[in-house]
């Protein structure tokens, strides 16, 4: 793509942010030309969110400026932001549960006139949700939609505000495959119409299929920018994390025992998952690949036992039980990490060293029930010096951490209750390159250790780096177990998949 | 001066920036109390402060933690208008005194549970649940006594609200102070109490770690039942006289308490340090001001202003420091451009 | 019929429940009450639900926004003493001119609520827990201490609750229910025409993305606090009418009562949904039961705050639950769909364990 004969949309020039005590931007330079794709990368706190925050004017930056079609502009609202034709599709959508899909989509539009005509918006609605070449019934309310409907609609929103500069901020982190093809294609179609994409995300891979040029942050500095053709992976990678990593997704042969830690057979639950059958032995790390909506999480919440199976037996070390809450899971020895540290899995606004203990509190608590303080913070210590959290005390707040050492005192907190059996749901989801490696060795070493693993990973060079065998599912059925040394990408997919070949892999558009 | 400036610290590192702001608020109070009357710092003065408000402050020391904990417990004033209204009933019907006084508890602790069932396990907002019994207890309290009002307690059961036992020290007063020391241990350094705070801050979380929520919620709520019950007796026998009306909108002034002692609406934060200051501050800016002949609903607005103001006064510092480090960056950035 | 129900948007769902259920309370004391389905009955109903109903229309426009108002009792007993201050020592006073000072009053009372939530950032339950106090003290110092008295107050105030506006027979429509009714059928009409009105939603519905959408949210949090001011405001001045008689707890208790026909109403206490043509019968059904509880024998009057109590947690509960109960069935169905359209082509092959 020639960019020298067109003008860029936007440039943004010299930019700078800092929050109370530190520099979160420094000095940064970019320019989004029409039509093209613009990939973004970097480490968690490389500055991709407050860059994005700035371009839609939810930060001022403290200085530079940022210039579209030319012209100095000040964005100091997203409502500026939206009549600039700025816009961007978050990671976790933001739609309205109460509002129908239509209203949903036009809720940024403030000049339509006072009243509302229905039966307009609805058919203005039908139209765009077409143009994406989506089924969607907009007269219904957004409650109950999936993350990819939810983020169908949002980028219907921004498509009805004529966007000129659309911004994507992990849209894919927790899609299913086909749901990545759907947006990829969506996105591509965009651009053919001449809007500008920033597309920012973790996953390498899509960066290569869609974008154009691709710009590397790295600590709140711009790095490089280059046309995709003129980098290689591993020149990105080097830039992100300023070292050259090589070979952290290769494999390690299996440390299994031949001890079966579990059998699951039969394991069902109305409408939500029938006939799963799997064992796991000590040692050995079993992954669960499947899109999104193949229920994997279901069957981890019913082993851990807040979610229990309907039918079916589970036989733990030689015993068949019954665990109906997840204090059983946790006395026989069963942990579980959520996919969702904000949700489910750290209290945010509590010190570190309350969430290490929060699973085994029992432990800590002597027989009046008070709280060993000191016990809790020697637990913490030990986590923070093994899993490598970077903090300046044990009582810092967890909330304040990089979500990368979140994630580590996460795993910090269920590794306390010294697991025989522990169950990581997406453990590297939005997290950086650098700790995604050091959770995957945390991992491998618990296996080595003789800890059964289960994970469950939509990301499939992560399940077929660190993977034993892989349980694939799709639609809460099982639909096969793959050994790990001979899985491929293509072997789990058409199991997880039953889609046919045009439909999963359109063709990439070239422009 | 260093070693007051570290005593400051030390104070601020244990308390934290509010109990401070609190504690600076209730020593002004209590100076210009003394100021303006040489009877208020006087121990039978402060004893009667106390007295006049005890069954609100005991109430509020267990609303501390509903709130804690990211519920609320609008029923408790009904609660306790029922329970001694209970009394009075049981009393008149001529039951022997300890039957009538384990009925009270009875109730206390079924209509603490009847809210807990509804929260727990229909998963309704404790908001609307207790609303609801705001205006249920009261009514059950109407049906038992109609517009009568009951009186005429044995004599040892008046004396009880009214004597003092211990020293100086009325019965109502030395339970509020065992019950303010059981529950700071019981928040502040037990398992269950890490629980409440866990749970005010994320239920979900908790539920994933194996905390029964449902569990530590019903507690709660029953135990609140409970000293609302206690304290609906505290007022029978402090006054000697029962009616249907018995505390009624007091539910307010006890959350006002709370939250002004710094505890998040929004629940997982809070200290009863802070609601204890808060009660301190509340009791002596109304007898400050009964002293100065102000009346009791203009009292009741001080009061309301004084809450709006400690979260309003934060926001506001918050705002115009960052308007300053917006003004510090710009000079020093233009100092750098010269 | 089943088929029906689960094709019905939940908030018509909600509506079509609340109806039956109003129709079932009037037929059972009818069953009960001698002489129940009379015009004097009826008459003395819709005058006595005009004020709450009124207030509880206001109190959805701040619960919508994920917000409650405390304070609508205390604006009521200050407006109706303001207003009546006003009549007794200027009798000749216009009526237009007496609502007017009733809705700004109000309206302004209601704006410092909003200025310190929307823009002060402190929770609603906190500022208006505190003007609950503060505008009560108000009044007690404004007045005081002293009350106004019927015999002090114009003849054309005093005869406002009993004025006609339609008759059919003897069932009367009152001026103060035509009020009430004109201002729930505008709030509709505001609510679900109006682009400002479905903001309201938006912004209980998920005040984050309300701002990411660019929704001016603190000006329209800001917006239903001065609505509710200025709606309580007129419900004073009709509480002055209906009353006469004005003491400094005037309106004690009724923004609990708001709150609960609200929530009776179908509105989600936490924003977002609901309409306040639900929350008019929340408040009909209310003030019925209330009403119709005086006159049956069975049991005593002081049943009836007990009964409304009751009656909250099962209208909410029953609601809560079928709710659930249709979200799932809707999921289930949205499932075979999605099953169906993905139409398999590569047959699972079971593997091996």
């Amino acid at each position: 793509m020639d960019n020298t004969a067109v003008s860029p949309v936007l440039e943004m020039r010299g930019i700078s942010k800092n929050f109370a005590m530190t520099a979160a931007l420094t000095d940064l330079s970019i320019k989004l030309y029409p039509g093209e794709i613009h990939g973004l990368v970097g480490e968690n706190g490389a500055g991709k969110s407050t860059l994005i925050k700035i371009m839609t004017g939810v930060y001022a930056a403290s200085s530079g400026e940022i210039l579209i079609d030319g012209e100095p502009v000040t964005i100091s609202s997203t409502q500026v932001a939206q009549k600039l034709g700025v816009a961007a599709v978050y990671q976790e959508p933001m739609v309205f549960p109460d509002l129908d899909i239509a209203e949903n989509i036009f809720i940024s539009h403030h000049n339509l006139g006072p009243v509302m005509n229905w039966r307009a918006l609805y058919k203005d609605a039908r139209n765009i949700v077409e143009q994406l070449g989506v089924s969607l019934d907009v007269e219904r309310a957004a409650s109950g939609l999936t993350l990819a409907e939810q983020q169908t609609v949002e980028i219907a929103r921004a498509l009805s505000l004529k966007v000129r500069i659309l911004i994507m901020d992990e849209p894919t982190a927790s899609l299913s495959a086909h749901e990545v093809r759907q947006l990829i294609e969506i996105a591509n179609t965009l651009r053919k119409q001449g809007t500008s994409i920033l597309y920012i995300s973790h996953r390498l891979e899509e960066i290569f299929e869609i974008s154009d040029r691709v710009t590397v942050l790295r600590d709140g500095k711009h790095i490089s920018t280059n046309a995709i053709g003129a980098v290689t992976r591993g020149k990105l990678i080097g830039d992100m994390v300023g070292r050259e990593l090589d070979e952290f997704f290769g494999r390690v042969p299996s440390q299994a025992t031949d001890h079966t830690l579990i059998s699951v057979r039969n394991l069902s639950k109305a409408d939500v998952f029938t006939d799963i059958h799997f064992d796991v032995r000590s040692g050995e790390i079993l992954c669960f690949a499947g899109l999104i909506g193949a229920r994997r999480t279901d069957v981890a919440l019913a082993l851990f036992g807040i979610a229990p199976a309907d039918s079916g037996e589970i036989v733990f070390d030689g015993n068949p039980v019954r665990i109906g809450d997840p204090q059983q899971a946790m006395d026989l020895g069963i942990s579980y990490v959520s996919e969702d540290r904000r949700k489910f899995g750290l209290a945010m606004a509590m010190p570190i060293f309350a969430n290490i203990s929060l699973a085994t509190l029992r432990r800590y608590l002597n027989r009046f029930g008070l709280i060993d303080r000191q016990g809790e913070n020697a637990a913490a210590e030990k986590y923070r010096k093994q899993l490598n959290i970077r903090t300046p005390s044990v009582e810092v707040d967890v909330g304040k951490l990089s979500g990368g050492n979140q994630q580590k005192v996460m795993l910090g907190k269920w590794l306390n209750a010294n697991p025989r059996l522990l169950i990581v749901d997406e453990p590297t989801r939005g997290i950086d390159v650098g700790a995604k490696a050091e959770v995957h060795q945390i991992i491998r070493e618990l296996a080595k250790s003789g800890v059964a693993v289960i994970v469950i990973s939509s990301d499939l060079p992560e399940v077929l780096s660190i993977a034993d065998r892989i349980v694939v599912m799709r639609e809460g059925r099982q639909m096969g177990i793959i050994d790990g040394d001979i899985a491929t990408q293509e072997s789990v997919m058409s199991l997880a998949t039953q889609f046919d070949d045009s439909k999963s892999a359109p063709q990439p558009q070239l422009v | 001066m260093p070693s007051s400036s570290k005593l400051a610290g030390a104070l601020r590192s244990y308390f934290g920036g509010w109990e401070l702001f609190l504690l600076a608020i209730l020593i002004v109070t209590i100076i210009a109390n003394a100021a303006i009357s040489p009877f208020f710092l006087t121990i039978g003065n402060q004893i009667n402060l106390f007295q006049l408000s005890i069954e609100k402050i005991i109430v509020a020391l267990i609303m501390t933690l509903i709130i804690i904990n990211g519920e609320i417990d609008l029923s408790v004033a009904s609660m306790m208008g029922l329970a001694a209204v209970t009394f009075g009933w049981g009393f008149q019907q001529g039951f022997p005194m300890p039957i009538v006084i384990a009925l009270v508890f009875l109730v206390g602790l079924a209509g603490g549970a009847f809210n807990a069932f509804w929260i727990t396990k229909v998963g309704i907002p404790s908001l609307v649940v207790t609303l609801a019994m705001l205006i249920g207890f009261r009514g059950l309290a109407r049906v038992l006594v109609e517009d009568r009002g009951i009186t005429d307690f044995p004599e040892w059961f008046d004396a009880l609200g009214q004597q003092p036992i211990l020293g100086p020290f009325p019965l109502s007063i030395l339970i509020f102070f065992a019950l303010l020391i059981i529950l700071i241990v019981v928040l502040q350094f037990s398992g269950f109490g890490r629980k409440v705070y866990v749970i005010g801050n994320n239920k979900d979380v908790a539920a994933f770690s194996g905390i029964n929520v449902g569990r530590v919620k019903a507690i709660l709520f029953m135990a609140a039942g409970v000293i609302s019950a206690l304290a609906g007796l505290l007022y029978a026998a402090r006054v000697g006289a029962v009616r249907g009306d018995v505390a009624l909108g007091f539910e307010l002034d006890i959350i006002t308490m709370v939250l002004l002692g710094g505890v998040s609406i929004f629940g997982g934060s809070g200290s009863l340090f802070g609601a204890l200051l808060s009660i301190l501050i509340v009791l002596n800016l109304r007898n400050g001001m009964a002293l100065a002949n102000v009346t009791g609903h203009v009292q009741t607005g001080v009061i309301g202003m004084l809450l709006i103001l400690s979260v309003l006064l934060p926001n506001i510092r918050a705002y115009f420091g960052n308007l300053y480090a917006g003004r510090k960056r710009l000079k020093q950035r233009d100092g750098k451009r010269a | 019929m089943g088929s029906i129900i689960e094709r019905m948007h939940p908030q018509t769902l909600r509506f079509t429940a609340l109806l039956a259920v109003l129709f079932l309370v009037i037929l059972f004391f009818g069953t009960q009450i001698d002489n129940y389905y009379n015009a004097r009955l009826f008459n003395r109903i819709s005058t006595s639900v005009a004020i709450i109903a009124l207030l509880a229309a206001a109190q959805a426009l701040v619960v919508l926004t994920r917000n409650i108002d405390l304070s609508v009792g205390s604006i009521v007993g200050a407006t109706a003493f303001l207003v009546g201050h006003l009549l007794a020592n200027n009798p000749g006073m216009s009526p237009i001119l007496a609502v007017l000072i009733a809705l700004a009053a109000g309206g302004l009372l209601g704006a410092v609520n909003g200025v310190l939530v929307a823009y002060g950032q402190v929770p609603a339950i906190i500022v208006t827990l505190g003007t609950l106090a503060i505008y009560r003290s108000m009044l007690v110092q404004f007045s005081g201490a002293k009350s106004i008295t019927t015999n002090t107050l114009p003849d054309w105030l005093l005869e406002m609750p009993r004025t006609d506006v339609l008759s059919f027979g003897n069932l009367d429509l009152r001026l103060t229910v035509v009020i009430t009714l004109g201002v729930v059928i505008a709030l509709h009409i505001f609510l679900m025409r109006f682009r400002l009105g479905r903001k309201f939603y938006a912004v209980g519905s998920n005040p984050e993305a309300a701002v990411v959408a660019g929704i001016d949210s603190q000006k329209v949090v800001f917006l239903a606090f001065v609505m509710c001011g200025a709606l309580s405001g007129l419900a004073g001045f009709m509480f002055l009418a209906k009353f006469g008689n004005i003491t400094v707890v005037a309106g004690l208790g009724l923004e609990l009562k708001s709150v609960a026909a609200v929530v009776v109403g179908g509105t989600n206490i936490f924003g977002g949904r609901g309409t306040v043509i639900g929350v008019l019968i929340g408040a009909i059904l209310v003030d019925l039961i209330d009403t119709s509880l005086v006159r049956w024998d069975l049991i005593s009057e002081f049943w009836r705050d007990g009964m409304l109590g009751l009656l909250i947690l099962l209208a909410v509960g029953a609601d809560a639950v079928l709710m659930q109960h249709l979200e799932k069935i809707r999921q289930q169905k949205a499932q075979l769909k999605h099953a169906r359209l993905m139409k398999a082509k590569i047959r699972p092959n079971r593997a091996e364990v």
